[in-house]
């Protein structure tokens, strides 16, 4: 049987800023379609570097991001047309509608062909009822305009999703929510880079688990290997022990 | 995708709140100000007739050729209301006889003082001043205001070419900023229409180039808008950036570029200039007299001990003779002070001409100042409005003056036949009966062809447009190297 090609690589990815700052030091990984990669670590360990690489928002020092084989930033439009990315803080168009927004983005997508219906049964799948869809989004709150984000990433139906602090202002119920979300995604077979500081989530959805501190990949274990095992306490040991050895 | 990129800026700059106020307060602007300056150019009018009916009839009631003066006016001009120029700024007649030079004066703002306090506002100066700023107002934040929001990663999560995306912006502000602004615009012209201004074809055409260059004037603001905003990763500090420029362009630079003109190239004052020809004028006619008076002194030498008749008879017999020789002398000296008084007027005016032009390159650095010039030649109300009127009037008061001198002598003659044997003579006066001015040459206004309005324009819509590329260019290549996180 042969061996199924990762969706999203990180080959020895490398970000020195020009200040000096060493924000990600030769980090690889890989997620395949099907998987969903939880990057964990704290602020500034390199996880929103790694997003903007694959984004190509930033070109690599050294190493390469590829999507579906495709080098970010050799064929940024290309491996673009294969992401869909959701940020932490989502911010659309306040004077527009979430039917208008979702129209924009999906067409920036390269999707033309939906319709209203569309883009209310995916903002109903997101959980946003639905007498806000033709609401502006000035009046809308963090979590709603989270939603939003997510059901654009939907609409784009692109083989890989980037989620950059997904669940971050959502609110519990939300949470589960997007969990069971991401699930249905990853049986359509959607490979899927998250980025989060939520370890508990991480536990429930990944099948991989990446932790990252100051620009380094010092863990990876897949779901199998997580299991008894505490991440928590392996999030803390490996968080301190790592910063035992810098010292 | 540039579809898709444009029809969304579109539909952002319509939905704002932002273009409602615009929208609403150029409309309010434009029409007001097309209707007040139609209204004023009417007024303007109908002043033109009367005195110019009055000065005809003046002349017609004239008895003596002696008492025969007239005026020219300046004929109101229907570009006015769109682009005052120094309309109202330079006299609108100038009397016209073979004693006094050409010159305008009577300005409206010298009539009516209080209008020259709160200067009328054109449609070039809405263009200009309040246009500028809301096209800084929609543009400051393009693109770092969409980096602000977020949005920007996100369009840029797909696979968005910058270029597309650069001229999206572009073109979706200018459709979105211009294309409204062309309701009010075309709701001036029809004002126009339906008050009956009367406009030639060569006018409508000057009309819209002067739209045109509006709107071109008008994009450079959009663009130069885009380009700081593309340079800046804040929208506070690209729009006082903007603000400080805007300011600097349509505020200070024309007048700065006018205050240095007059430090390099020194023009006498008008107090003395007139001081010199007055001194030179009052010089030659007491030479003139003196020079009579000796004359006659000389003449009347021969007449020493002659009796009363023989005396008279004497001065009989070379009374024309002479009269026509002092009337020669005076013609010659009257030619030597229009002669002085022509170079002084020369002079005065090629340093001013030196002056303007270098006014004018100067100020050339704002796109501001660029548009004003080539709004104010289209419309025929810039600098050479003036010079214009006073060369055709001089050129009017040359032939006036030719044959009202010819009326003169026959009236003379006529009149000296009349009075021939008689002790003392008239040498001026006329008859009781109206003077027949049915060959008096008439004033006309100096024509003012599209090709002379748009000429001197030339090199200011080439600088707009040479800005606006240069704008966008620079907008382009630093959004190719913008950080859109």
């Amino acid at each position: 049987m042969e061996t199924p090609r990762p969706m999203l690589e990180a080959d020895g990815l490398t970000k020195r800023y020009e200040d000096g700052n060493l924000a990600l030091d030769h980090v690889s990984f890989d997620v395949y379609p099907g998987q969903v990669y939880a990057m964990l670590g704290g602020n500034g360990a390199g996880k929103t570097t790694a997003i903007n690489l694959f984004l190509n928002f930033i070109e690599p020092t050294d190493g390469e991001a590829r999507v579906d084989g495709i080098a970010t930033h050799k064929e940024p439009l290309k491996a673009k047309e294969k992401l869909a990315y959701v940020s932490e803080n989502v911010m659309l168009y306040p004077n527009f509608t979430a039917l208008q927004n979702l129209d924009f983005f999906a067409r920036l997508g390269g999707n033309t062909k939906y319709s209203k219906d569309d883009y209310r049964q995916v903002l109903l799948r997101v959980g946003l009822e639905e007498e806000a869809h033709n609401r502006r989004l000035k009046g809308y709150s963090k979590g709603m305009r989270q939603k939003c984000g997510i059901a654009i990433s939907i609409l784009k139906n692109a083989p890989a999703i980037l989620l950059d602090e997904p669940t971050s202002g959502l609110d519990p119920k939300a949470a589960v929510e997007f969990i069971r979300l991401l699930e249905s995604l990853r049986e359509e077979g959607k490979a899927i880079l998250m980025s989060t500081h939520d370890i508990f989530r991480a536990k429930e959805v990944a099948d991989v688990v990446g932790i990252m501190n100051e620009g380094n990949l010092v863990m990876q274990r897949s779901r199998e290997e997580l299991v008894g095992e505490d991440l928590e306490k392996l999030y803390v040991e490996y968080m301190t022990g790592y910063m035992d050895e810098v010292a | 995708m540039f579809a898709t990129l444009f029809e969304k800026e579109l539909k952002a700059i319509l939905l704002s709140p932002k273009f409602v106020a615009t929208f609403g307060v150029c409309s309010l602007l434009i029409l007001l100000s097309v209707f007040i300056g139609v209204q004023e150019y009417k007024a303007g009018v109908d002043q033109y007739d009367t005195a110019m009916q009055l000065a005809e009839q003046e002349v017609r009631e004239a008895t003596s050729w002696w008492g025969v003066n007239n005026r020219a006016y300046r004929q109101p001009n229907p570009m006015q209301i769109f682009a005052s120029g120094v309309n109202n700024d330079i006299g609108r007649l100038s009397n016209i006889s073979t004693w006094t030079e050409v010159k305008l004066q009577q300005s409206a703002y010298l009539d009516n003082s209080l209008f020259a306090v709160f200067r009328f506002i054109d449609f070039t100066f809405i263009v200009q001043v309040v246009l500028s700023l809301f096209a800084i107002l929609f543009t400051y934040n393009a693109i770092n205001g969409e980096r602000e929001s977020g949005t920007l990663k996100l369009t840029f999560s797909n696979a968005v070419p910058r270029g597309q995306y650069m001229l999206a912006k572009f073109l979706g502000a200018w459709v979105g900023l211009v294309v409204p602004l062309l309701i009010p615009i075309t709701l001036a012209l029809l004002i126009v229409v339906v008050l009956q201004v009367p406009m030639t074809g060569v006018e409508w055409s000057k009309l819209l180039t002067l739209i045109g260059v509006s709107i071109l004037y008008f994009t450079f603001f959009i663009m130069l808008g885009l380009l700081v905003s593309a340079l800046t990763k804040r929208s506070t500090v690209s729009f006082l950036v903007l603000l400080v420029v805007w300011v600097l362009f349509v505020l200070i630079l024309p007048r700065a570029a006018t205050m240095a003109a007059g430090q390099i190239i020194e023009v006498p004052s008008v107090a003395e200039v007139e001081s010199q020809k007055d001194r030179y004028r009052t010089d030659r006619w007491t030479a003139y007299g003196e020079e009579r008076s000796a004359k006659w002194r000389e003449r009347m030498e021969p007449a020493e001990g002659m009796n009363e008749e023989e005396r008279t008879q004497f001065l009989e017999e070379r009374r024309p003779q002479w009269m026509q020789e002092d009337d020669d002398d005076r013609q010659v000296m009257q030619e030597e002070i229009a002669e002085f008084e022509r170079k002084v007027n020369e002079d005065l005016r090629n340093r001013k001409a030196e002056q303007e032009r270098l006014a004018f390159v100067l100020s050339r650095f704002s796109p501001s100042s660029s548009y004003q010039l080539a709004t104010m030649n289209l419309a025929g109300t810039n600098t050479t409005l003036k010079t214009r009127y006073e060369e055709s009037m001089k050129a009017y008061r040359t032939a006036f003056a030719q044959f009202v001198e010819a009326k003169r002598i026959e009236e003379r003659k006529k009149l000296m036949e009349q009075q021939r044997g008689q002790r003392r003579v008239m040498i001026f006066g006329g008859g009781e009966e109206a003077l027949d001015v049915s060959e008096l040459p008439r004033y006309e206004a100096p024509s003012h062809t599209f090709p002379e309005a748009f000429g001197p324009s030339v090199i200011d819509v080439g600088l707009l447009a040479l800005f606006s590329v240069i704008c966008f260019g620079g907008a382009f290549v630093s959004f190719l190297r913008y950080d859109v996180r």
